[in-house]
């Protein structure tokens, strides 16, 4: 390509998304980082992030009273709940792309479309279709009382919140994974197995690997909505899971802007640095296997 | 190995549709109930066309998903190419960092950053109003730019980077040489990331939640403003049309392209290529003319506009044969005045919602309809504009009682839309005669995890300080300290906190008791399972609340507003609405009226309207009022504390 | 002979890369020009520079007396048979090739007769409708030269046209190539890594390393009268030894002062000699000028070639006679056979036949990553 109408090119080109990523996706952050240090009248402040690692409040467990970091507690348990859902996620979806990846062309198509479908459903209506089926007296014990298998708590537990999350973002893991997965090399296998490669081994030490960058980005796509969901703990968690979604949209509610853009600031620079440390690791890691 | 597979994705494949069966099925239920399913009946597909305001969300939702995605297709692209086309390591490196932002970054933070940005710029500038269309256009545009480029992208790196140079060296211009050999090379991934952007912008909720403005409303946020009433099997029928739509799309597709490759011989190659593009080009024209006419229609016009922000399912809106009010407004307005009205009408979940969405200035609206406290922070506030009761001749009507209220003692700035008692409700079947008539219901041991808990703060703490004879409106902390303890001890009973889900759980007989809104317990009752038997008693002291129609001082036309509001004074719609809400009705022409008593029946009459004698001694003594900021935060945290339990 | 192209001390790099250093070279009406050289030393620059793909940082390119630096590549009346063809994957046969002449936006009958026209010369006949990656190697090959010679260049750029196609099919193409060339009478620059295929198509060879010319010639000048060891090591086999010109037409290497045609050199000046290995003739040890022992012995059909090795000089010689390993063998080595080369910054870099690696790894490199 010529030189100068490449620059030209490229300047015609990237002009109009550098602008929108600077004005829309820039800018914007750097507002949250305005009023997360700044008060009501917009002079500096630190009190709305202080407040955040220092407010604390009373827990009554039944036996004990302790106190505890109120926003430390409600960070802590999204993640615990995000990592959960991530986790299993991945245990369930990484075999299913495994089997799409493997299948006839036409399958593999038909598969992707039906793991996007209810992507086309609105989210909030899927979710309370789920309080349908997990209330106590819903389909799911419906049909376990008809087989005789006794009755579920699930609705307002961990589990539920658990479901829910899984459920709306299992797409997102297994898309990634299986599109790195269906670009993978068929020789490479047989390669390995030709090395002598039992296997499992073939799939811990070629498949596994060789999968990773799918891996990666499934795990940030589900990750970070969960962690920061507010609707799913409203609904399937009985209103008792209060996570840091919950907590971002309960201040913008009270209108407590600032203290809600000091969480959100914090909530973000917590998962970039998460990010950025998954992303080091795992490269890494890719060189050593 | 085989069949571990199959069954496996067929686990799978159940667990995902699971879901999608249950919307199905409830979608021809009979009843309202979500849970209950009383009987088969298209009712609700029927209803759901009669319903102005869910197919106008359903239409702003793909005008917005059409022109978002096209943008963001088109900008995307163009970046795509410039990027790839980046020799510059570090410049590259920061393209690629910016573009993973919205993707690694939560949507609550991409929503609420665009937000405080609209709502800043917009107070900079002295915008009435913030947030519009075009800025949850922005929004929708910004979180579906990386998925285009990232699917852009790649395929341009895969191409042979020869073939630009091919058209050239034959006589393209470069621009031509992108269009006549990059595009179609580039084309499978510019459409994947146009249909992975429609996807993203049809399912958001998050974001459209931080930046939706006036009166463009779109189907998510319709559905979370629900919450204070119940979402209707009418969404559940929405649902299951754009399922059946999709499956037919894709169906098509899929056909269209087997049979292309049955008869694809190797001399068909080229017929099948330009049958492929003219498909592409002709559903890409097609997306862009309807995103194009959606964006007229939402604009056209020199009609004037009325902004009304209401509660969720608070006005008859056509559903049920009832009277479809914004319509019938709009032709009254035609009617008498000549005038072609176009009324936005929008909803909001929760008070404290509300005033947060005005007090931004992220919204304008001509009429707002809050409830009290909220109506006294206002004004405290001076969000409101006093009326001019000229225009409004069928205030008369409104019942004597309801004059002079603590939040507008002077009768400037509202008129009461509806009234109502918090009482509790039982299922009979569970809970003992005995253990009735009282708030220590909702505190009782026999009745662990049977117990329901409002969702908000202000009511549930309304509750426990009732229960303790405190008065809610205290300033002093330690009231409220004393409220949570209450409200600590209750928690380990409590089944749920819930606002809208109430409507499932007693009807499906989930749970045994629960305090709410007098008027939806016959929504409730209406809708129960077989085997729950439910009544309903007020406790002593309770709340008592009015919501009232007003006019926030971010007016546009208040002439107009004023008519509204005395139209939905008038008969027909005042009754259609009080007997749609459920809810007292302040306006003699409705309580009087002899079609509407016979329409609730005693019992409902009885339960909503109480003797009136000394309403306005007890409305005044027990309804919440407006608490200073300072209050709100406290009780804000207090009830983070009660939820980390 | 009229000059077509002129380049006028080009310099070209990338970010600090000196990619070309001051190439000067003019091209001819009608000719058929090879720009070879092992890959990175700036021949596909110097033919995108031609094609208008790449801007010069300094020099001139003088298209037919015009200066032609900003002309961009679609006003530039050359075209171009890349590297991997590349083919519009979208367009069939028919309408690759008349791609140029709808953007011209020539009336439909005339662009099938002159489809149907070049078709017919690169025999593809009956091929109109078939999708492009449907078509075999050599096959593509034709398409893209009778996509680039539809316009009626003036000059067609070829860039490795031939390096994807197996051996065979690189010999019948290389004639065909050459065909076309004489018929249409249409100049062609050929850009390759193969030092056979430069000597058997060109009228003239450009030899190229690290972004400077070496030498300018027709291919039987470049083979006998190599400028530098580089030259002579690349081009064919050869024997390169230190040497020292002892008088005009007298020189000696491997302490054996031989008779030779070249002079012009100073007095007892260092030199590179070149020996090709099939100028060298196997004697009986005591006619021999030079003597050694054979190391190894490789049967390739027309000939054997043996590594001989004289006082630890290992030398390739091709002969038809058979030797056996460890014989001990005399060499006779004629004037004409022996050609004396100045010292350049490339004598020493070559030496002996004691392993091929050097050159297998240029060749892998080569079929591994093939030039930008």
């Amino acid at each position: 390509m010529n030189k100068k109408s490449n620059s030209l090119v490229q300047r015609i080109t990237l002009l109009p998304y550098s602008v929108w990523a600077t004005l829309f996706i820039l800018v914007p952050l750097a507002f949250v980082a305005y009023y997360a240090f700044t008060d009501s009248d917009f002079n500096f402040t630190m009190d709305n992030v202080m407040r955040f690692f220092t407010a604390t409040s009373m827990v009554d467990d039944g036996e004990t009273v302790r106190e505890v970091h109120t926003y430390l507690l409600i960070f802590g348990r999204s993640l615990k709940l995000a990592v959960i859902s991530t986790a299993i996620c991945l245990v369930m979806g990484y075999p299913l792309a495994y089997i799409m990846a493997r299948s006839k062309d036409r399958t593999q198509k038909i598969m992707v479309t039906l793991i996007m479908i209810p992507m086309w459903m609105n989210f909030l209506i899927r979710t309370y279709a789920w309080m349908t089926i997990l209330q106590d007296t819903g389909i799911l014990n419906g049909i376990l009382g008809m087989l005789g298998l006794g009755k579920l708590s699930i609705i307002g537990t961990e589990a539920a919140v658990v479901i829910g999350m899984v459920y709306d973002y299992f797409p997102y893991m297994v898309v990634p994974i299986y599109s790195v997965m269906a670009k993978m090399d068929v020789r490479l296998l047989e390669a390995a197995r030709d090395l002598g490669c039992p296997g499992i081994s073939v799939l811990r030490r070629v498949v596994w690997p060789l999968s990773l960058p799918g891996v990666i980005s499934g795990i940030t796509m589900v990750l970070i909505p969960s962690v920061s969901t507010f609707y799913i703990s409203q609904k399937l968690g009985n209103g008792k899971f209060y996570l840091i979604g919950d907590a971002i949209e309960g201040q913008y509610v009270a209108n407590n802007l600032h203290f809600a853009a000091a969480i959100a600031f914090i909530l973000m620079v917590i998962l970039l640095v998460c990010m950025a440390l998954m992303r080091k690791l795992a490269n890494r890691k890719l060189i050593v296997a | 190995m085989k069949k571990f597979s199959k069954i496996y994705t067929a686990l799978i494949m159940l667990f995902l549709f699971a879901p999608i069966l249950i919307l199905l099925v409830f979608s021809f239920n009979e009843g309202k109930s979500l849970s209950v399913f009383s009987g088969f009946s298209l009712n609700w597909y029927v209803e759901l066309f009669k319903d102005a305001e869910t197919l106008g969300a359903v239409r702003n939702t793909l005008v917005l998903a059409f022109s978002a995605s096209i943008i963001s297709t088109i900008m995307g692209t163009a970046a795509a190419v410039g990027i790839n086309k980046l020799r510059n390591k570090y410049l590259r490196a920061t393209m690629d960092t910016v573009t993973n932002i919205p993707m690694i970054n939560p949507d609550i933070i991409t929503g609420i950053s665009l937000m405080l940005m609209f709502v800043f710029v917009g107070r900079l500038f002295g915008a009435a109003t913030s947030l519009s269309f075009v800025t949850m256009l922005i929004a929708h545009i910004t979180f579906c730019l990386p998925y285009v480029i990232l699917q852009v992208l790649p395929k341009l790196q895969q191409m042979d980077k020869a073939l630009p140079e091919a058209a050239m060296d034959l006589g393209c211009t470069p621009l031509r040489a992108f269009f006549k050999v990059e595009l179609p090379e580039i084309l499978p991934g510019i459409v994947t990331g146009m249909i992975m952007a429609f996807t993203l912008s049809l399912d958001d909720f998050v974001i459209s939640y931080f930046t939706s403005g006036n009166g463009f409303q779109t189907l998510p946020i319709r559905i979370y403003n629900m919450t204070k009433k119940t979402v209707t099997p009418k969404m559940y029928a929405l649902a299951t049309i754009i399922f059946f739509v999709i499956l037919a799309l894709l169906i098509i597709s899929n056909i269209i392209e087997s049979s292309d490759e049955a008869t694809a011989k190797p001399t068909k190659e080229r017929k099948k290529a330009s049958r492929h593009s003219k498909i592409i080009a002709g559903s890409l024209g097609g997306i862009l003319v309807a995103g194009m006419l959606g964006v007229l229609i939402f604009n056209s016009g020199k009609t004037q506009v009325l902004n009304v922000y209401n509660w969720g399912e608070y006005i008859s809106d056509g559903s049920e044969d009832s009277l479809d009010t914004i319509k019938a407004f709009e032709e009254y307005c035609f009617e008498n005045y000549g005038m072609k009205v176009k009324v936005n009408y929008s909803t909001f979940a929760s008070n404290e919602d509300m005033f947060a969405k005005l007090s931004s200035g992220a919204v304008s609206f001509d009429v707002v309809i809050p409830s009290d406290y909220m109506i006294a922070r206002m004004r405290d506030n001076d969000m409101l504009l006093p009326l001019d009761f000229s225009n409004i001749p069928n205030y008369q009507y409104i019942n004597e009682n309801f004059h002079g209220l603590y939040y507008d003692p002077d009768d400037l700035y509202t008129v009461p839309y509806t009234y109502g008692i918090i009482g509790v409700m039982y299922n009979a079947n569970v809970v003992d005669e005995a253990d009735v008539g009282s708030w220590d219901l909702l505190w009782n041991e026999k009745y662990k995890g049977d117990i329901l808990q409002f969702n908000n703060s202000r009511d549930a703490f309304g509750t426990a300080m009732y229960k303790l004879g405190l008065d809610v409106n205290d300033p002093d902390h330690a009231v409220w300290d004393r409220a949570l303890e209450e409200l600590k001890e209750q928690y380990p009973l409590v089944k749920s906190y819930v606002m809208d889900e109430i409507f499932n759980m007693m009807e499906s007989g989930e749970a045994a008791a629960a305090a709410y809104y007098a008027g939806d317990y016959f929504t409730i009752m209406d809708n129960q399972a077989e085997n729950v038997d439910l009544r309903f008693y007020y406790p002593e002291p309770t709340n008592y609340f009015v919501d009232a129609m007003c006019i926030p001082s971010c007016c546009q036309n208040k002439e107009l507003a004023e008519i509204f509001i005395n139209f939905m004074l008038s008969p027909e719609p005042a009754i259609a609405n009080a007997e749609y809400i459920y809810y007292a009705c302040p306006n003699s022409l409705v309580y009087e009226n002899e079609g509407y008593i016979e329409d609730m029946g005693e019992e409902a009459m009885e339960i909503l309207y109480p003797e009136l004698g000394n309403f306005k001694e007890l409305y005044n003594h027990y309804a919440y009022r407006s608490l200073s900021e300072e209050t709100l935060n406290y009780v804000t945290s207090l009830w983070e504390t009660l939820k980390i339990n | 002979m009229k000059k077509i192209i002129e380049l006028k001390n080009i310099r070209k790099s990338y970010d600090d890369t000196v990619v070309l250093d001051n190439i000067n070279l003019d091209i001819y009406d009608n000719e058929f020009i090879t720009l070879l050289g092992p890959s990175g030393c700036g021949k596909t620059t110097t033919l995108r520079l031609i094609g208008g793909f790449e801007t010069a940082d300094s020099g001139d390119i003088i298209f037919m007396g015009e200066n032609i630096n900003d002309v961009p590549p679609y006003k530039r009346n050359v075209n171009t048979v890349f590297q991997r063809y590349a083919l519009f994957p979208h367009l069939n046969v028919f309408e690759n090739v008349a791609f140029s002449l709808r953007e011209k936006k020539r009336p439909e009958a005339e662009i099938q007769e002159k489809v149907t026209e070049m078709l017919s010369m690169v025999a593809l006949s009956g091929f109109e409708k078939r999708s492009v990656n449907s078509l075999s190697g050599g096959q593509q090959q034709r398409v893209a030269i009778a996509r680039a010679l539809i316009n009626q260049p003036k000059v067609l750029l070829l860039d490795e046209p031939l390096a994807a196609l197996d051996l065979k099919l690189r010999k019948d193409m290389q004639q065909e190539l050459k065909k076309i060339q004489k018929a249409t009478g249409i100049t062609f620059v050929f850009v390759t890594h193969d030092q056979e295929e430069a000597l058997s198509m060109s009228d003239t060879v450009v030899v190229m390393s690290e972004g400077r010319i070496q030498q300018i010639g027709t291919p039987v000048d470049i083979y006998n009268e190599p400028e530098n060891a580089f030259v002579a090591d690349f081009i064919g086999e050869s024997n390169i030894l230190d040497g020292v010109m002892m008088q005009d037409k007298r020189v000696l290497f491997s302490g054996h002062v031989f008779d030779c045609l070249d002079s012009g050199f100073g007095r007892r000046e260092q030199v590179d000699v070149v020996v090709r290995p099939e100028d060298v003739d196997i004697v009986p040890v005591e006619r021999g000028m030079l003597c050694g022992v054979v190391t190894s012995v490789t049967f390739l059909g027309v000939h054997y070639e043996i590594i001989v090795d004289i006082n630890g000089f290992k030398w390739m010689i091709q002969t038809t006679d058979f030797c056996d390993v460890d014989e001990h063998i005399g060499l006779y080595i004629e004037p004409d056979a022996i050609h004396v080369m100045k010292k350049s910054e490339y004598s020493g870099m070559y030496g002996d036949y004691s392993s091929f690696s050097n050159e297998l790894d240029e060749l892998s490199d080569a079929e591994m990553e093939p030039e930008e």
